[in-house]
């Protein structure tokens, strides 16, 4: 695609992490700049509750992707049920249009060093070469 | 930020936190728009980012297209079916009191909210960069729908700008100024504003 910047890497994240209620608590993980640093475009889950329609809407966007050369993580919360992912919905709707469940990486939002995890995760994870090379052009 | 209180909430369009939603040849940035980002969350804005309704109709292969094109009944009812999987979150933000805007992506067909493109004979084969089109005062089909069903569930309008994107040539220094104005507007005269008019 000339003069296209994208960078076919994204990542399902939890509003907790978009919207921290404190950012600038000591240690607390930056997860947007993270992946902002990292290239990642974020597919953001919705707070906790009832998203049933949304989240359907969000599978449909994931399984478009994910079908077309697209490298699709998540990132959830150590501690928060489903990791703040909505799991136990989103899996099985993403399992029903035939997609592979995304890697996850879950946030410990108090160690030290979290980031640079995160970006190691992020930075460590692709698409076989051969499916690159098919859609990537 | 009190945790209880009021919020600010900016409603933005899917691409401005993943470029990978763009159209072949859109894409401006890897993946988050950066200045968007930073001049909402430094001000104070919790995101809520927005479905993008042409990757999951037309596909992540799909070509450019104009208002025109996408200004179908199937496109409008599939916008119609992201604005009603949406708005229950966006209506439990304006009931609980928090303060609303929306950043659309002007000159997109979709998502546009000052400008959106058209070209009404516009069809077959896209022939880039040859092909011409009109940037025209109006908003996408996608904004068009949402503000509607919004508005069907007795909400008020969501004040609202557009990042100049699509705008055929891409202006980021122009696009910050713009969307720092109608943020800092927003904070001058909080709770004064109506919607802001397409031009």
């Amino acid at each position: 695609m000339t003069g296209d910047a994208r960078g076919w890497h994204m990542a399902l994240v939890p509003d907790s992490l978009i919207n921290p209620r404190d950012r600038t608590g000591a240690g607390r993980p930056d997860v947007l700049s993270v992946l902002e640093n990292s290239g990642y475009g974020v597919l953001q889950l919705p707070p906790p509750g009832e998203h049933g329609p949304l989240l359907a809407v969000i599978a449909d966007q994931v399984a478009e992707y994910a079908h077309h050369g697209y490298a699709v993580v998540a990132i959830g919360v150590r501690g928060e049920p489903s990791g703040g992912l909505h799991w136990r919905r989103l899996a099985p709707l993403l399992r029903h249009r035939g997609v592979a469940l995304p890697p996850r990486y879950l946030v410990r939002s108090d160690a030290e060093g979290e980031e640079e995890r995160i970006a190691r995760f992020l930075s460590g994870y692709d698409l076989p070469v051969e499916e690159q090379r098919r859609w990537r052009v | 930020m009190a945790q209880d209180g009021p919020r600010k909430v900016a409603l933005i369009a899917n691409c401005l936190l993943n470029q990978n939603a763009k159209v072949c040849e859109g894409a401006r940035y890897r993946g988050v728009v950066s200045p968007v980002v930073e001049a909402l969350r430094s001000r104070g804005y919790l995101l809520q980012q927005l479905p993008c309704p042409e990757l999951a109709f037309a596909g992540a292969r799909r070509w450019w297209a104009v208002y025109e094109q996408y200004d179908t009944p199937a496109y409008r009812a599939h916008c119609r079916r992201l604005a009603q999987a949406v708005a229950p979150l966006i209506e439990q933000y304006l009931r609980r009191g928090d303060e609303l805007i929306l950043i659309g992506l002007d000159g997109s067909p979709s998502t546009g909210v000052r400008f959106t493109s058209s070209k009404p004979e516009w069809g077959g084969r896209p022939n880039r960069p040859n092909d011409d089109w009109e940037i025209v005062p109006r908003r996408g089909v996608w904004i068009e729908e949402l503000e509607a069903e919004l508005k069907r569930r007795g909400l008020p309008p969501v004040p609202a700008t557009g990042w100049a994107l699509d705008m055929g040539r891409f202006d980021e220094a122009g696009s910050r100024r713009d969307l720092e104005a109608f943020l800092d507007s927003r904070e001058v005269g909080a709770g004064s504003h109506a919607d802001d008019p397409a031009p």
